[in-house]
């Protein structure tokens, strides 16, 4: 007994461990030792800051990519590289601004300040005015020269939002900086938007070098797959080698499965990018457990299907059966008028019909009651008013559309669960 | 902000390194902020300049200059010059002293700071803006003997623009006054700006003297280069030659020229390794250089991305098709969508996945979207031109 209890304490550990790895890879963007595929712009990027910190010379780059596709881990892998080299260390100051914090010069400026640890900066309070920040901060650059200051590296979070500021007040100051014999800098912008040049002002843009690092990633899908499964290996310094072993063994021929690869497809087909791919494999590996240590076809199947399923789609299960009703006599309208909004009335009227025409008492409402399930649909804005605007009409004539497509309604409909033959039969009929 | 803080960067363990090869060496002369010590292509205007300041100076009379032209063609660079060799005779007594004072409408965060910063520049002494004011007045409008000639220089003059025009209208009207001796040097990009924002009395204070900066023409741009490189024997004539004629067809900016030349060095030591070809930086590397600087990225971003993305764009198109329009809502385009998933043989999409491609497209801005709360109704317009996108996903 005791022998088979410290046998499962130590299955436990190894699962617990094994996951807290993963975890940390796939929802902490733990840095990897090496981007995958993008080695041109890792050395690009590397060169450029190493010229900054060791020789002195001022640049300015913008690494433009589509949302997870990597920016700030190669930057992160840059820097940690950098960081490493005995002659950058204690040469560089890192100044890190976020487009969605900083969100206008006056508190971006005084982050700069207090990251640099200029002299105004007392404890953690930055003293003085807007202007006089702004003109203390550019002395100081201005104090600075080439070969025995330290380089200053400005990492722009969100570059885009940076060029809504008033002016463009700071882009230009910092900018002007790398383009003038003060203090080395180098401005390194991270954005998604491709056209993130147009909405800088003339002379800001003419200050900007022009570089830019572009992220497009351009893999196969056989890197793909290599990637899921470089993803869910345990690494080889694991402390149990045998259960790694186990694992890894059991993720090669997982990723070799053929539903596995449907599966990964669809998604791959989907989105190229990690961010997506990685929601979808920490899904599958928070259902690993003790009572099943590995990684099987049913956990990615389950993950998948969580991921990909239509937000819509759930709403309406959720719904009663007259709300229900009310949807397909909504359909009903979108269908005979063609896209036209409606209001109440109208749904009421064709609910009516319905009644009449074939259903049995069950179906029957009074008109407030069926009022209240179209406001119930209003408050989940699966419809919706077409002038948002301060309702003048009464509610019953308020006019509406309708939020869910032709098929989205008919699907839910098969899978309703005991969805009554006579509302199925209606919804099916053509023009009511 | 305490009383004698001085402002400065720490300074680094060990200098920097001095560049090491010829390569590194163009490098370094090629960067924008080594100025070299002489501008060339810019005599006329820099003799223009310094015939008006230095005729101001000596007369102990003031005056003003608007001086114009696109961002990129040295106006800085030149009245920093002028200034140069104007302080240099002022040493050798040549003409009287004078005081010269710089500011930029860019690096300040108000208009009315003009007034801190100049007094700041004359007297060292701090003040609120309305107070710095009155002492300007006091100090330009009362007569002093023995007053040695200011010369101011206004970058960026257009960001001082304000409802009343009170700050330009200072900035030009003291000027005018008998004992202030100053000259004013403004800069801005437009020629027209005067006739544009400034009500009359502050135009007609500006005068008539007025300059404009021409964009750099090939051989000008051709020269810039050669002088700054001076002898060094790093780019191929036929290089630099592409170089200046591509840029003066664009703009004209010297300064897109110079960081262009400095990718191309770039190129050059990272392809030396591999072939050893002649060390100079060849046709190979500037083209290479300027396809990174100045071609469009969206042909590439339509090419790498996800097929579900590169149908989505291609149900937008069908769909701008059908409607003869260049706008479309997100439900017309999800039925061409799936039409067209069904005729690739694609497991059809959902609603949520389709608005998810959709968003993700409008997020690096292939697609211009309305907010995604409008859900079915948002309206979808292209960014790119549509043959763009057609070639993008012919071309594989």
């Amino acid at each position: 007994m005791s022998k088979r209890r410290s046998a499962a304490l130590t299955e436990a550990q190894r699962v617990s461990l094994a996951q807290t790895l993963l975890r940390e890879r796939l929802c902490h963007q733990k840095l990897p030792d090496r981007p995958v595929g993008l080695d041109s712009q890792y050395k690009h990027l590397l060169e450029l800051l190493r010229r900054t910190a060791v020789h002195g010379e001022s640049n300015s780059v913008l690494i433009v990519g589509p949302r997870g596709s990597g920016k700030t881990m190669l930057l992160g892998c840059v820097l940690r590289e950098l960081m490493s080299l005995k002659e950058v260390q204690k040469n560089v100051l890192l100044v890190e601004l976020n487009g969605l914090l900083q969100t206008d010069d006056k508190i971006a400026l005084k982050e700069i300040t207090r990251q640099l640890h200029l002299e105004n900066v007392v404890g953690d309070k930055v003293f003085g005015s807007f202007a006089e920040n702004l003109a203390f901060l550019l002395e100081a650059l201005k104090k600075g020269d080439k070969s025995s200051s330290r380089p200053v590296l400005f990492v722009l979070d969100e570059f885009d939002l940076f060029a809504h500021h008033k002016n463009q007040t700071l882009l230009y100051n910092l900018l002007d900086v790398s383009q003038s014999a003060q203090t080395p800098v180098a401005v390194l912008g991270l954005t998604c938007r491709l056209d993130v040049l147009e909405l800088l002002e003339k002379r800001v843009k003419s200050r900007f070098s022009h570089r830019q690092i572009h992220l497009f990633s351009s893999i196969s899908f056989a890197q793909y797959v290599d990637v899921v499964r470089a993803q869910l290996s345990l690494p080889p310094d694991f402390p149990d080698p045998k259960f790694s072993e186990e694992w890894n063994h059991s993720v090669t021929k997982l990723c070799e499965e053929k539903s596995v690869e449907e599966i990964l497809k669809r998604h791959f087909n989907a989105s190229k990018d990690f961010r997506s791919l990685h929601s979808l494999l920490f899904l599958a590996v928070s259902r690993v457990s003790v009572s099943r240590s590995t990684l099987c076809e049913a956990d990615l199947l389950e993950a998948s299907r969580l991921i990909s399923a239509d937000s819509k789609a759930n709403v309406l299960h959720g719904l009663s059966i007259l709300e229900l009703c009310l949807i397909i006599a909504m359909k009903h309208l979108n269908d005979t008028y063609d896209g036209e909004p409606f209001n109440f009335q109208m749904v009421h009227n064709e609910f009516k019909k319905f009644i009449q025409r074939k259903s049995h008492s069950i179906h029957k409402f009074e008109k407030p009651v069926v009022m209240k399930a179209f406001e119930h649909l209003l408050q989940l804005e699966l419809v919706r008013p077409v002038d948002s605007g301060v309702c003048k009409v009464q509610r019953e004539y308020q006019l509406m559309r309708l939020m869910l497509e032709h098929g989205q309604v008919m699907e839910a409909l098969q899978r309703y669960p005991q969805c009554p033959t006579d509302v199925k039969q209606w919804a099916l009929s053509a023009f009511g | 902000t305490p009383r004698h803080a001085t402002p400065s960067i720490p300074s680094r363990s060990a200098p920097a390194r001095k560049p090491g090869n010829v390569l590194e060496e163009a490098r370094t002369r090629l960067h924008v902020s080594s100025i070299p010590e002489s501008l060339p292509c810019r005599e006329q205007e820099f003799q223009d300049i310094y015939n008006f300041v230095e005729s101001k100076v000596i007369d102990g009379t003031g005056g003003c200059m608007y001086i114009s032209g696109v961002p990129g063609t040295g106006k800085t660079a030149t009245v920093h010059e002028v200034i140069r060799s104007l302080q240099q005779s002022a040493e050798q007594d040549e003409i009287p002293h004078f005081h010269f004072i710089e500011i930029n409408g860019m690096k300040m965060t108000d208009p009315h700071q003009a007034y801190v910063q100049i007094l700041q520049k004359l007297t060292d002494q701090k003040a609120t803006p309305d107070h710095a004011a009155a002492l300007l007045e006091k100090r330009f409008g009362a007569p002093a003997p023995k007053k040695e000639t200011t010369v101011l220089l206004v970058d960026e003059l257009d960001l001082l623009w304000t409802r009343k025009q009170n700050v330009m209208y200072n900035l030009f009207d003291w000027p005018t006054r008998r004992n202030a001796r100053l000259v004013v040097l403004t800069i801005a990009n437009t020629m027209d700006l005067p006739e544009r924002i400034m009500i009359n009395r502050v135009a007609s204070r500006l005068g008539l003297t007025r300059m404009s900066f021409q964009p750099y023409t090939f051989k000008q741009l051709q020269q810039i280069i050669t002088s700054r490189l001076n002898r060094l024997k790093a780019f191929e004539e036929d290089a630099l030659q592409l170089v200046s004629r591509k840029v003066a067809a664009l703009s004209g900016d010297a300064r897109r020229c110079l960081d262009i030349c400095r990718r191309a060095t770039e190129i050059c030591e990272h392809s030396g390794s591999q072939k050893n070809g002649s060390g100079l930086v060849g046709m190979s590397h500037v083209m290479e250089a300027l396809d990174e600087m100045f071609s469009s990225s969206y042909i590439a971003a339509i090419r790498c991305a996800s097929v579900q993305e590169q149908l989505f764009l291609r149900a937008v198109i069908a769909e701008f098709r059908r409607l003869g329009l260049e706008e479309a809502t997100f439900q017309q385009v999800f039925v061409q969508h799936q039409a067209l998933c069904r005729v690739e043989g694609l497991q059809p999409v959902s609603v949520s996945e389709g608005l998810a491609v959709c968003q993700r497209l409008g997020s690096c801005r292939l697609l211009l979207l309305e907010g995604s709360r409008l859900d079915l109704f948002l309206r979808i317009r292209l960014n790119v031109s549509q043959d763009d996108v057609l070639y993008a996903l012919k071309a594989d």
